[in-house]
């Protein structure tokens, strides 16, 4: 092991939970196809390639045999030759024919293209790739619509900008052979529900001009990539490539819980602190480390960090360089060669650098927080370990999820426990993309959007003029264009925006939905984004438009809201024997009626104030479980109102752990009396209206989640709960136990 | 479990509700008539009105105009009508397509491009980004074979840009009509409005609006005849009353286009207005044209008459200067320039300051060397003699 960075444990004061050595992977070779155009060995060997990863061979197998493909490779084990060698071999073979390449970012688009083009440029035939999005200046459009046999875009600029247009795009249209959709596991959730019925209108076009593609994914790890690819494209007839072929060096995995400061509210020693500690030796004596924080701000705050710590070098403006979303191709061009030729020892990176952009390979990563999902975890490690002997340190906050798994390192070291999940039937979201589906081209009677039937959608759109029935089609009618309407990534058009007013131009540091902001986002609530505090000055509520600056006060808010569940139709459920779940369709209504201030530590109240905003209503889809009679007779209603609230928000936080969602993207509620069950009932419901999803599987994975929100709340360090398990609410003697007596009496017999 | 209906569901969603309506009987506009083609029946209403004598008269043209259901194009925007006027012996012939439903498209690109076969060329406004590129789309759409036409185009729009913008807040066809063709029209519609005219037709089968719309498109079509006309009048320098600014516009179209003894003498024309900025750039355009060439005792000629005659420009004096700097070497003559210059124009006369310093010190030095410079000068002026010769009718 002397090959690794050094890290002893004995100089850092928290708890290491983990610390593991992942041997070393052989490579696994193939041949190259016998088929292979000549030109395209000889550019192959021209780039040192003269054999293939057995994956790499697998999935040009599959393609060649006519099957829908996905790839599941990790981070540097050549996934982009897994579709460019099919794709530069049927253009070699046919110049006519093209391909379309699907990245959820622009920049990824830009850095493929670059990967492409020093493959290609070896080849004797002109083949034309090129990257089309917003950025893409208007002269040249028109020849890359005409001439461009490999078009790379994002699925914002296919939904908006293509498929409505695609007369314009006839010639890539009627000869489209392949559709590469990289980073699939990015297309979950609403995202991904969203790309789904995108992928279904592109089918309808390519149906209209004869072309039928063959759709090429790549995923990171995660539990279902089979499920994810069939249920995204809509089709059978798909083959998984999971085995991997690519080497891997020996390399060490850390985590790491700062200590403890204050043991009743749960909260730690800073992780980007102790991040700090971590990076900097290495940085100093030449190992090339990466660090990846949550936010741009942190990034800035940690560059000046690494900064202070080589202070005494005159270049360690130069050895320590930032690295994030909106930096220009350019720029990140010079910070990879600084890397490859070790002029830069330190980088430090939101996560712009997981998905995939290469900056060949360094020896530490030290990863600041939790990044939200095991498959972009291992992404951020994985830039740390092609060669031998590298480290890989996960330094946890103190917030929930990154407390489940920092204590619970057997969870992210199994296999793989995420899904991707989708919904591409939701009702709003099919609404919507069936009238831009519709605008792109008229629905014949019995059509189908994908698998949903529309018929009666398209009844709806015509009694409200969006649609006209002629000839036995439907017609769209409205002067309005309907994609414009449809933002693939946002939940719905009015968020509210958090705009933090602290610097010279007043930046947007995040968003949240209309349901939620009125219990976080009133005026004077301290809103905590990214581990920090922030005062909310004023809130615009006809402008959705919240004004916030930092603060660092004693003291945290806590809105009261009357909240109601009302269950409108069970889809699945109720089982009983003292306890059930069951998930459906809910209507919620939540009014914030006043705020307290409350200070940390003595709990005080030491100040409230009303809330003037109006009632919120949400139709969704949710899962809620229910307490036995008994049990909760001998807890006492205080108590047991702590126990409910705990066990809430610790399901939701578990559940969003399972689900690769944003846990924003989870609400719950505990109620002492639902108005449906007459019963203590918590529900964990999904924010987007009508759901994408998640609560049909929240329901089926009910003996998980209260298995892990168990684990998260019973191996908390905190005496009485905090904010790490049971959340905010820990004002009442005995929560955290009764919190756990619930969750363990609610957990079905299996 | 609430039994609810689909509308209900989405409106509890969110979408936005609105009533339902039920599918209206569509009664056909005035004068329509249906025509057969293998794609079903299209509607058709012809016209032949009274065309007082054109001069210059274009021809065989078939001028196009299209109504539309939205201005962002994208294969949802139809087109529901179309007009084509073609001169004829007796008139100007008329034709007006009707879209009556959506899924009638084909029958109506069927006639429309039988109506534009019968013309040797296609003239439009706006149509080089507009109509045909729509109508492209849509004869996609229809699944149609080959292609609307290969006709060629003029986009009346383009050279409406190229001959009259000076003359326009703006390049509407409206601004056109009422400032270049001296006529007001009484719109029965305005052109923001006309796709829901054929909207609440298709939902509510009402004819109020959607008859102004089709006569919207039948004024416009009729226009563009006689725009067409006077903007080859123009072209051809034929008009009565045209200034500095619009012989220079002219003279600038027709480099533009290639054609450069008529462009040639469109800017000789703007010159001899002899006052004014558009003159002057006019004569500023042939003086670097002529120095192009190297008739450099020319472009002096023209630039010194301009300076006497558009005393106020200080370009010219510039130029002026900067051929007796560099192309005559002759820094003696460049400073007087720019020191009358100065004097004719205090207020400007410190953005001549640096040129001035600099030829000041050219002068001063060259002294010492004075014989040498003359000599090349010399050489310089013999070579010309012989060049300016084609240009010896210059204004001046």
């Amino acid at each position: 092991m002397a090959g690794f960075p050094s890290f002893n444990p004995a100089d850092f004061p928290g708890e290491i939970t983990l610390d593991h050595v992942i041997s070393e992977a052989k490579p696994n070779f193939a041949p190259l196809p016998p088929d292979l155009r000549p030109e395209l060995v000889t550019a192959l060997a021209g780039r040192g390639v003269e054999r293939l990863y057995s994956h790499q061979a697998d999935a040009y197998h599959a393609v060649r045999q006519g099957r829908h493909l996905v790839v599941v490779t990790p981070t540097a084990s050549g996934k982009t030759l897994c579709y460019n060698l099919p794709v530069l071999q049927r253009l070699l073979e046919d110049p006519r024919r093209r391909a379309l390449y699907l990245y959820p970012t622009k920049a990824l688009a830009q850095d493929q293209l670059a990967e492409l083009s020093a493959l290609k440029h070896g080849l004797p035939i002109e083949l034309r790739a090129d990257t089309y999005d917003g950025d893409t200046p208007p002269g040249r459009r028109t020849a890359i619509r005409e001439g461009g046999h490999v078009v790379m875009t994002n699925p914002d600029m296919l939904h908006a900008g293509l498929l409505p247009h695609h007369t314009r795009w006839r010639r890539l249209f009627s000869s489209l052979d392949f559709v590469v959709i990289d980073e699939l596991h990015t297309y979950r959730g609403l995202f991904g529900s969203q790309v789904a019925n995108v992928i279904r209108r592109l089918k309808r076009i390519c149906a209209f001009y004869g072309s039928r593609p063959t759709f090429i994914c790549a995923s990171a790890t995660i539990a279902n990539p089979l499920v994810l690819a069939k249920r995204l494209l809509e089709e059978e007839n798909v083959e998984l490539v999971e085995r991997n072929g690519a080497p891997r060096g020996e390399r060490r995995l850390i985590f790491y819980n700062p200590p403890l400061v204050n043991r009743e509210m749960g909260i730690r020693r800073s992780s980007m602190l102790e991040a700090r500690r971590i990076a900097a030796p290495w940085i100093r004596t030449g190992s090339q480390t990466i660090v990846f924080c949550r936010s741009r701000l942190q990034v800035e705050v940690m560059l000046s960090y690494l900064r202070q710590d080589l202070a005494p070098r005159l270049d360690a403006h130069q050895r320590v360089r930032g690295y994030r979303a909106g930096y220009l191709p350019l720029h990140r061009r010079e910070i990879e060669a600084g890397l490859r030729s070790g002029e830069i020892t330190g980088v430090v990176s939101t996560n712009a650098l997981e998905l995939g952009i290469d900056i060949g390979s360094l020896q530490a990563a030290v990863l600041v927080g939790y990044p939200g999902t095991i498959a972009s975890t291992w992404q951020q490690l994985g830039r740390a370990g092609r060669r031998s002997g590298s480290v890989g340190v996960f330094v946890a906050s103190s917030s929930p999820l990154d407390q489940f798994i920092v204590r619970h390192p057997e969870y992210f070291l199994s296999a793989d426990p995420e899904e991707g999940l989708i919904d591409p039937d939701n009702l709003l979201l099919l609404a919507g993309h069936l009238q831009a589906g519709l605008f792109e081209l008229p629905f014949e009677d019995q059509e189908r959007l994908g698998r949903a039937d529309v018929q009666e959608l398209l009844q709806v759109f015509e009694e409200d003029g969006s649609a006209t029935r002629s000839a036995g089609r439907w017609f769209w009618s409205r002067q309005a264009f309907p994609a414009e309407e449809v933002h693939l990534r946002r939940i719905l058009a009015d968020n509210v925006v958090i705009i933090d007013t602290s610097h010279p131009r007043p930046q947007v540091i995040g968003e949240m939905d209309q349901f939620t902001a009125p219990v976080l986002l009133h005026e004077e609530a301290v809103y905590l984004h990214e581990g920090a505090q922030f005062h909310v000055d004023r809130l615009d509520w006809g402008e959705k438009k919240a004004y916030v600056r930092p603060v660092e006060v004693d003291y945290y808010t806590d809105a009261l809201a009357s909240v109601t569940v009302q269950v409108l139709d069970t889809f699945g459920g109720p089982e009983c024997d003292g306890v059930s779940r069951s998930h459906g369709e809910i209507k919620i209504t939540s009014l914030a009626s006043m705020f307290k201030k409350i200070r940390f530590h003595t709990h005080e109240n030491i100040g409230s104030g009303p809330i003037h905003l109006p009632e919120q209503t949400l139709h969704t889809t949710g899962y809620w479980v229910t307490v036995d009679e008994d049990l909760w007779r001998t807890l006492g209603r205080e108590t047991l109102e702590a126990g409910l609230q705990g066990m809430a928000h610790a399901l939701r936080h578990v559940a969003s752990l399972r689900l690769m969602c944003d846990p924003r993207d989870l609400g719950s509620v505990a109620e002492v009396r639902s108005i449906t069950t007459q019963l203590p009932t918590v529900t964990v419901y999904e924010v987007y209206p009508g759901g994408v999803g998640f609560s049909s599987r929240m329901y089926e994975l009910h003996r998980e989640l209260l298995d892990d929100s168990a684990a998260l709340v019973r191996d908390c360090p905190c005496l009485a709960g905090c904010p790490s398990c049971v959340g905010p609410l820990h004002l009442v003697e005995g929560a955290k136990e009764a919190c756990l007596r619930l969750l363990s009496a609610t957990a079905l017999p299996v | 479990m609430l039994a609810t209906s689909l509308r209900d569901r989405l409106t509890r969603l969110g979408a936005s509700p609105t009533a339902p309506r039920p599918r209206p009987a569509r009664p056909l506009p005035r004068g329509f008539e249906e025509i057969p083609t293998p794609y079903g029946n299209a509607l058709l209403r012809e016209d032949v009105i009274p065309l007082p004598p054109l001069e210059p008269h274009p021809g065989n043209v078939a001028y196009l105009d299209t109504e539309t259901t939205g201005l962002s194009g994208g294969s949802g925007t139809l087109v529901f009508a179309a007009a084509i006027a073609r001169p004829i012996e007796c008139g100007l012939r008329v034709a007006q397509l009707f879209l009556p439903q959506p899924g009638l498209e084909a029958a109506f690109l069927d006639v429309l491009r039988q109506e534009l076969e019968a013309s040797a060329a296609i003239a439009t406004f706006n149509g080089a980004s507009f109509d045909l590129p729509v109508l492209r789309t849509r004869w996609v759409m229809a699944r149609m074979p080959g292609e609307l036409t290969e006709a060629p185009h003029v986009d009346l729009l383009t050279l409406v840009r190229a001959l009259y913008r000076h003359r326009l807040e703006s390049c509407t066809l409206r601004m056109v009509e009422e400032r270049v063709l001296g006529y007001e029209r009484d719109d029965p519609i305005p052109s923001a409005l006309v796709p829901d005219a054929y909207f609440s037709y298709l939902h509510a089968g009402s004819l109020d609006f959607l008859e102004a719309a089709l006569e919207h498109n039948r004024l416009d079509v009729i226009s563009l005849v006689h725009l067409h006309s006077r903007l080859l009048a123009r072209l051809r320098g034929d008009e009565a009353g045209m200034d500095a600014a619009d012989w220079l516009a002219l003279g600038r179209h027709r480099f533009r286009r290639g054609a450069r003894a008529d462009g040639w003498r469109a800017l000789r024309n703007a010159t001899s207005f002899g006052q004014g900025e558009a003159s002057a750039t006019a004569g500023l355009l042939i003086s670097r044209r002529l120095l192009r060439r190297g008739s450099v005792a020319a472009a002096d000629r023209l630039l010194g008459w301009l300076e006497s005659s558009a005393a106020e420009d200080m370009r010219v004096s510039i130029a002026r200067a900067r051929l007796l700097e560099w192309r005559r070497r002759d820094p003696h003559q460049a400073l007087t320039i720019v020191e009358d210059a100065q004097r004719r124009m205090p207020d400007l006369a410190a953005d001549l300051e640096h040129r001035r310093a600099r030829l000041r010190r050219k002068v001063d030095s060259d002294r010492g060397r004075n014989r040498n410079r003359r000599g090349r000068g010399r050489v310089g002026q013999l070579r010309e003699v012989q060049l300016e010769a084609p240009i010896a009718d210059s204004p001046a």
